[in-house]
């Protein structure tokens, strides 16, 4: 797991850093789930929800745009929070398996409501070392 | 001030046109000299970015709360030619109809003091945080009455008196709500949060007015030193956050399908009598009902609080009124000295309509709208009437709150939840949070000084101050 926060008055700003693109994906899988349920620790792994997101974009930011707006959906409408992202890029189309656990109280209260993926400052490149992305979730 | 900035009176400030390239109009903020120490340069080029729009008429504006937002600056207003202009989610937000509202009791500051069941109770009644569903029993039907005719389905379902949907912007609903135009995962979100009050800066605050600064219009108001009041600062939930995600998705498409340039693709829009403009304004009038419903199902909630802990009857508990902060309207407004009907955008903007508006309840007409601003937690919150001099400035709008000055992270960093927590119990304001994050993230001094906000629009007359209001005690999510 690669992210980190970078300064931003109103939202969270968020940076990942992966060898893979795919790797962008996943990291920014946790990080939103961090902050939207605070850090906590995942229980046992036999006992997980699946869920499977296809989304397509017209380019990575808006994969990555459309992507985490479909985990947020899902997330708060089927009361799971994610702990493992499997993320595969094909072109233009994306296809995941997200692992989640279901929301407790007790264990995932520590965050804010994120209410959307931002466009603001959305940025996805790569370098030698593989690939960053900048991205602002509204909360 | 930023190089390029013309300073145009004590308190207002011009963004000259070709401050980026594109622009239509100028921009114009007003700012004090101590709110200009925190004044961010994205913000301004943000308003700037405003001014290239098509259809924007006169100038792209700002409040003193100006700050860092999506698309539009927050505290960013602007009106648009129905014809020429565009309508923009960048220029209303994620969280539609964002907004307050002020109720007044029959109690006495003495009749709450240490009273924290009260806070306690609130606390109960009103399902609060990440992940509190709602208590209501909500169906598709509910949920499309909710959208078409806001707080006055939730009034007619028993949630409120006849007497409250007159002291709401709008009467409580927007009836260009288009439920056609909200997408099933929008619906999806809003059916179990109806009634909920969020988390962020969200929050339900008992409050005593503390100081009175203009009696007649506090009276026509129904506002008395040392009242106890309950403010409640919510907006459209999830239903609010899924259309913007939605629309922009779609607007996307259609800045490109009509050839508009923009300088930041937050900005994404379509004219707005075009299919695309259309089905958005109608999704977002829904999401603002929805809204409206919402904070009408609180007012309920915290009404039945006062009534089990004080025996005080809901009839006795008025509501002052209840303003949007998020949001774009087709209003009437006098410019180049003709009165046309206009597309107004508030992106953390409160709307300040002066006396003699048609749209204000008849028996404040010659006062002008009651104006509430939230403080941050812990910090006053004041009440202000809206002015002629906002009809002729701003689109008849003013500031919406503090506005923040520092990053949530920074704040978890400076100063625990549970040390604020005790600071502002030892001044008498008793906090219910369901963690110490959102204590932490909301702390006082992360918020611009909303004396400081309020100060500026009250001299720049684009409002004037009615009522100072402390908190006693914040429940929030």
């Amino acid at each position: 797991m690669s992210f980190s926060e970078l300064p931003h008055t109103a939202d969270v700003r968020i940076r990942a850093r992966s060898e893979t693109l795919e790797g962008i994906f996943s990291d920014l899988t946790d990080a939103l789930m961090q902050v939207m349920y605070g850090k906590f620790t995942a229980i046992r792994s036999e006992t997980l929800v699946v869920k499977e997101v296809r989304v397509s974009g017209d380019d990575t930011a808006s994969l990555l745009f459309n992507y985490l707006s479909e985990v947020l959906f899902l997330t708060e409408v089927g009361g799971i929070v994610f702990v493992r992202a499997d993320v595969r890029v094909t072109g233009n189309k994306l296809h995941a398996r997200l692992f989640g656990e279901v929301f407790d109280p007790a264990r995932h209260s520590g965050g804010t409501e994120v209410k959307g993926i931002s466009y603001s400052g959305l940025e996805v490149r790569n370098d030698a070392n593989g690939y960053i992305a900048e991205i602002v979730f509204d909360v | 001030m930023l190089a390029g900035v013309v300073q145009k009176g004590e308190l207002e400030w011009e963004v000259p046109i070709g401050f980026v390239p594109g622009m239509r109009v100028p921009g114009k903020f007003y700012l004090s000299a101590r709110l200009e120490e925190i004044l961010e340069e994205g913000a301004v080029r943000q308003l700037a970015n405003v001014a290239t729009l098509p259809g924007i008429l006169c100038c792209s504006l700002a409040m003193p709360d100006i700050h860092w937002g999506y698309g539009f600056p927050i505290g960013g207003v602007a009106a648009f030619d129905l014809t020429e202009g565009v309508i923009s989610p960048g220029g209303v937000g994620f969280d539609i109809n964002c907004g307050v509202r002020l109720l007044a009791t029959p109690l006495g500051q003495r009749d709450v003091a240490g009273r924290r069941d009260l806070i306690d109770a609130m606390y109960q009644a009103v399902p609060t945080g990440v992940g509190a569903k709602s208590s209501l029993r909500m169906d598709a039907k509910t949920l499309d009455g909710m959208m078409m005719k806001g707080a006055r389905y939730a009034v007619e379902a028993g949630y409120g008196l006849p007497g409250d949907l007159v002291r709401c912007e709008e009467n409580g609903f927007m009836k260009a709500a288009d439920v056609k135009a909200v997408s099933g995962k929008a619906r999806q979100r809003g059916v179990p949060q109806g009634g909920t009050l969020g988390s962020g800066n969200h929050f339900l605050e008992i409050q005593v007015v503390r100081e009175i600064y203009d009696p007649e219009a506090a009276k026509a108001f129904g506002l008395a030193e040392g009242q106890v009041c309950c403010m409640i600062h919510c907006g459209s939930r999830g239903l609010g956050h899924q259309v913007c995600t939605d629309h922009i998705k779609i607007l996307e498409e259609s800045t490109r399908k009509y050839h508009i340039r923009l300088p930041d693709r937050q900005l994404a829009c379509a004219p707005i009598g075009s299919p695309e403009g259309t089905a958005y304004f109608g999704a977002m009038a829904a999401s603002a009902n929805y809204a409206w419903a919402n904070r009408q199902v609180i007012t309920h909630a915290a009404r039945n609080v006062f009534k089990k802990l004080f025996r005080i009857p809901h009839e006795e508990i008025p509501l002052i009124y209840d303003v949007a902060h998020n949001v774009a309207k087709i209003e009437e407004h006098t410019v180049d000295k003709k009165k046309r009907m206009v597309c107004v955008h508030r992106k953390g903007a409160t709307r300040a309509f002066g006396p003699g508006c048609p749209d204000i309840p008849a028996d404040l007409s010659s006062i002008g709208q009651p104006v509430i601003i939230p403080g941050s937690m812990g910090t006053p919150s004041f009440v202000l009437k809206g002015t002629r001099g906002a009809m002729e400035k701003t689109f008849g709008s003013t500031c919406h709150g503090a506005g923040r000055v520092m990053s949530r992270s920074q704040a978890k960093k400076k100063i625990s939840g549970k040390e604020i927590a005790e600071s502002l119990a030892r001044q008498g304001i008793y906090v219910r949070a369901p963690n110490e994050a959102a204590i932490s993230d909301e702390a006082p001094d992360v918020y611009k000084p909303s004396s400081e906000v309020v100060r500026v629009v009250h001299e720049a007359g684009i409002s004037r101050l009615v009522a100072r209001l402390d908190p006693v005690g914040v429940i929030k999510g």
